[in-house]
């Protein structure tokens, strides 16, 4: 029975980190188009410590990823279709990005400062 | 409930079983399961694990697994495998499993995300009725540290012998070095029947490093891989399990 009373505070702890009682605060937006299998933009500069929300927008016929080792995120956005993701609070740096099914072209970098 | 169920229930049961029959909550081959959701990921998972019971109380079992996975949406995640048990003495098709993940939410939204995993097993040994797994996938990030948590609770259902339900959990802490090479640890726990959890010796632990990676082999194709080596941090664990999980991405 104690072990179990001394286990509530840690789950009570680890439900209270999960920040749903205090939904996401106005997020920046930042819109990124796929055309002719490139990024646009493709270089992207945000603040340092700042969640932000990147929009992706696939002009294309055929599906790209957003595929990034760096910002840990892989987007699925089909032809045609739109898909987003979320990225940081990160510490200053430059994050590549590119695209899983044109690496040759669609590349990309966020630069936090 | 008394303390030592879990136990006497385990090796009673376990007599009911063919030989191979796990006698553990934790198969060898158990991974982690993460809430992500790839849309449009296919994948042949396959997972190996071998176990090694404490003193001379049996023989080491070994479990393998083939699968077919697929990324339906950004949400839902969907696998059907089948598994192989074995030990010294024999060997047999164990039980086939249908998997399902829903990302519940945005990832990277919340400081957690998070997602819900049901999954149902049919055992090949028919007087096991059919095995539920469900839980809650719990995942944070900071700087190239990636942490999860996992609630899970398990029980068989239309089985010979009442088995009840178990409560436990599986954590993962891993450095993203690089994306070929990551280091962290893993640790999975069954703690008892979900209204009556088991003294420490009592639950099932085990815990130990492991090594994450990921590597691309052609155009939209990655091979994925985790290894584990664990130990048993409690009597009722396997003395130490080798587990691993290579997934081939297209």
């Amino acid at each position: 029975m104690k072990k179990k009373l001394l286990s509530l505070p840690v789950i009570a702890l680890g439900l209270s980190i999960l920040g749903l009682s205090n939904p996401a605060r106005a997020t920046t937006e930042i819109l990124i188009q796929i055309q002719k299998g490139r990024f646009t933009p493709s270089e992207i500069e945000i603040p340092v410590d700042t969640k932000v929300k990147l929009l992706i927008e696939n002009l294309d016929d055929t599906p790209e990823e957003f595929d990034s080792y760096d910002l840990n995120r892989e987007v699925l956005v089909q032809g045609h279709g739109k898909g987003s993701c979320y990225i940081g609070p990160l510490s200053p740096g430059r994050y590549k990005f590119e695209g899983e099914f044109s690496p040759e072209t669609a590349q990309g970098v966020v630069i936090v400062k | 409930m008394k303390p030592l169920q879990l136990t006497l229930f385990t090796l009673i049961f376990a007599n009911s079983l063919p030989l191979y029959a796990a006698s553990y909550l934790s198969d060898p081959a158990d991974y982690i399961h993460n809430p992500i959701v790839e849309e449009g990921e296919r994948e042949i998972d396959t997972k190996f694990g071998t176990q090694s019971p404490k003193g001379s109380s049996g023989n080491s079992q070994s479990e393998a697994s083939v699968g077919l996975g697929y990324g339906v949406n950004s949400w839902w995640f969907t696998e059907v495998y089948g598994n192989t048990m074995w030990n010294a003495n024999n060997a047999n098709f164990d039980a086939v499993e249908w998997e399902n993940k829903f990302q519940l939410t945005e990832t990277g939204k919340y400081p957690v995300d998070i997602g819900l995993l049901i999954e149902l097993e049919r055992p090949q040994d028919r007087n096991s009725g059919y095995e539920v797994q469900y839980g809650l996938l719990l995942q944070s990030e900071w700087r190239k540290w990636q942490a999860n948590l996992n609630f899970l609770m398990q029980g068989h259902y239309n089985a010979t012998i009442n088995q009840g339900s178990f409560f436990g959990y599986q954590g993962q802490l891993k450095y993203r070095l690089q994306p070929q090479f990551e280091l962290g640890a893993q640790i999975y726990s069954w703690l008892g029947q979900t209204n009556n959890w088991n003294s420490n010796q009592q639950q099932q632990t085990s815990a130990g490093p492991a090594v994450f990676g990921k590597t691309k082999v052609g155009a939209k194709q990655a091979i994925e891989y985790n290894l584990a080596y664990l130990w048993g941090t409690t009597a009722s664990s396997p003395k130490n399990t080798i587990r691993a999980q290579i997934e081939y991405e297209f």
